[in-house]
């Protein structure tokens, strides 16, 4: 007789699923290059960090100018950081010689895992560390009885 | 004995002598061990003496002047020697690869083992000066990094390649240390790095300067991103993420 699965098989098994997805996207990602010789620009380590009321996005940007970052908001779950380098750096600055084209710029889109309130963030750049809050967008207040 | 794993090899270049001292900077968070001894590596101009063989890593080869070189690898002089990688190991093989490093250790009867690396904090781009913490593979040591004003972790989880460094060298009675600094988690930290070679300039009486380590800070960042990225992978695949935890109750 086939045994009835309980909602922790059932919850454990769509875990595993969206594990496996979350996997493959990764490792989709992680199969490209960090750079793009076309628009001269380097891809900056970000990070995101989701708290209960806003959304923090970090990202390196080692050599630039501060004064040329830009944070735009895209749309309510979709950020982009662009930033200029103060100096040009090319492969063989980074000890590469088989390769040719130089980079004078960080440029990157992250996607926010929740909507957030673009209008309100605030950005600040402090020792080569850019840290931008975006408040969570607000949902209806339910009243408990 | 434990027959291990035929899988990873330690091939020796040149004659290693017995009972050297062993620093280990393998990819972990902020790349602060990597960072750490690469600076030892160039710093006391240290030459490759022998590497790791594995058909547990991906088919990957360092070219060097247009030779090829195994991604994991031992410097070394008269005095010490330095286990260092330039890829991530992987999460599927890391139990296997220190556990045969660890033998070869044992086997080359090294007087101590110092394990660099980092301990990841939320705030650290709001911290001057990373703290280094410590922990070891017997009491005696512990007392040392306590005079050494190395504060010692007393409770906590600790995960990946130097986790295994300290468990498998306290089971083989190898004395070990890891000095780990605070550090970002997944952007590589050359201050964390400066700051935990100044502690193990303490514990071994050695005099590496860090300053060029510091000058240098943003052209290592911007070298090291791409090996951030893989390793920060493979430690999400090591759940790091276990290091935040606090540990269940207990009663004092």
């Amino acid at each position: 007789m086939r045994r009835r699965r309980s909602i922790f098989d059932i919850m454990r098994e769509r875990m595993e699923e969206f594990e496996e997805f979350a996997e493959e996207m990764f490792e989709r990602f992680m199969e490209k290059p960090s750079w793009d010789i076309s628009t001269h620009s380097l891809e900056p380590l970000c990070d995101v960090f989701v708290s209960s009321d806003r959304v923090i996005v970090t990202a390196d940007l080692p050599k630039v100018d501060p004064e040329s970052i830009r944070v735009n908001g895209i749309s309510d779950d979709l950020i982009e950081i662009t930033a200029k380098m103060r100096v040009k750096i090319n492969f063989e600055d980074l000890g590469v010689t088989h390769r040719r084209g130089e980079f004078s710029c960080f440029s990157c889109r992250v996607p926010l895992p929740v909507p957030v309130d673009i209008s309100r963030a605030r950005a600040r750049f402090r020792r080569g560390i850019l840290e931008i809050t975006l408040p969570r967008k607000r949902g209806y207040e339910i009243k408990v009885e | 004995m434990k027959c291990l794993d035929e899988k990873v090899k330690i091939v020796e270049r040149k004659e290693i002598p017995e009972g050297l001292k062993v620093i280990c900077g393998l990819p972990d968070v902020g790349l602060v061990g990597t960072i750490a001894v690469s600076h030892l590596i160039s710093k006391l101009e240290l030459t490759e003496v022998a590497y790791v063989r594995s058909d547990l890593l991906p088919p990957i080869i360092m070219l060097e002047r247009g030779l090829p070189r195994s991604p994991i690898r031992i410097f070394g002089n008269e005095d010490l020697i330095v286990l260092s990688s330039e890829i991530a190991i992987p999460s599927v093989a890391v139990h296997s690869i220190i556990e045969s490093v660890v033998d070869w250790i044992w086997r080359k009867k090294a007087e101590i083992v110092f394990t660099l690396g980092g301990l990841p904090i939320p705030n650290r781009h709001e911290i001057e000066k990373p703290k280094v913490f410590g922990a070891s593979s017997n009491e005696t040591l512990l007392k040392m990094l306590d005079g050494k004003e190395i504060q010692v972790i007393q409770r906590g989880f600790l995960v990946g390649p130097q986790a295994l460094i300290l468990s498998y060298c306290t089971e083989r009675g190898i004395p070990a240390v890891a000095l780990l600094a605070e550090s970002f988690y997944n952007y590589p930290d050359p201050e964390a790095s400066s700051v935990v070679i100044q502690a193990l300039n303490r514990m071994i009486d050695m005099e590496i300067d860090v300053s060029e380590l510091i000058e240098k800070g943003e052209e290592v960042r911007l070298a090291m991103r791409d090996m951030m990225r893989r390793t920060q992978a493979e430690l999400a695949r090591m759940k790091k993420s276990h290091e935040y935890d606090i540990p269940g109750y207990y009663i004092k």
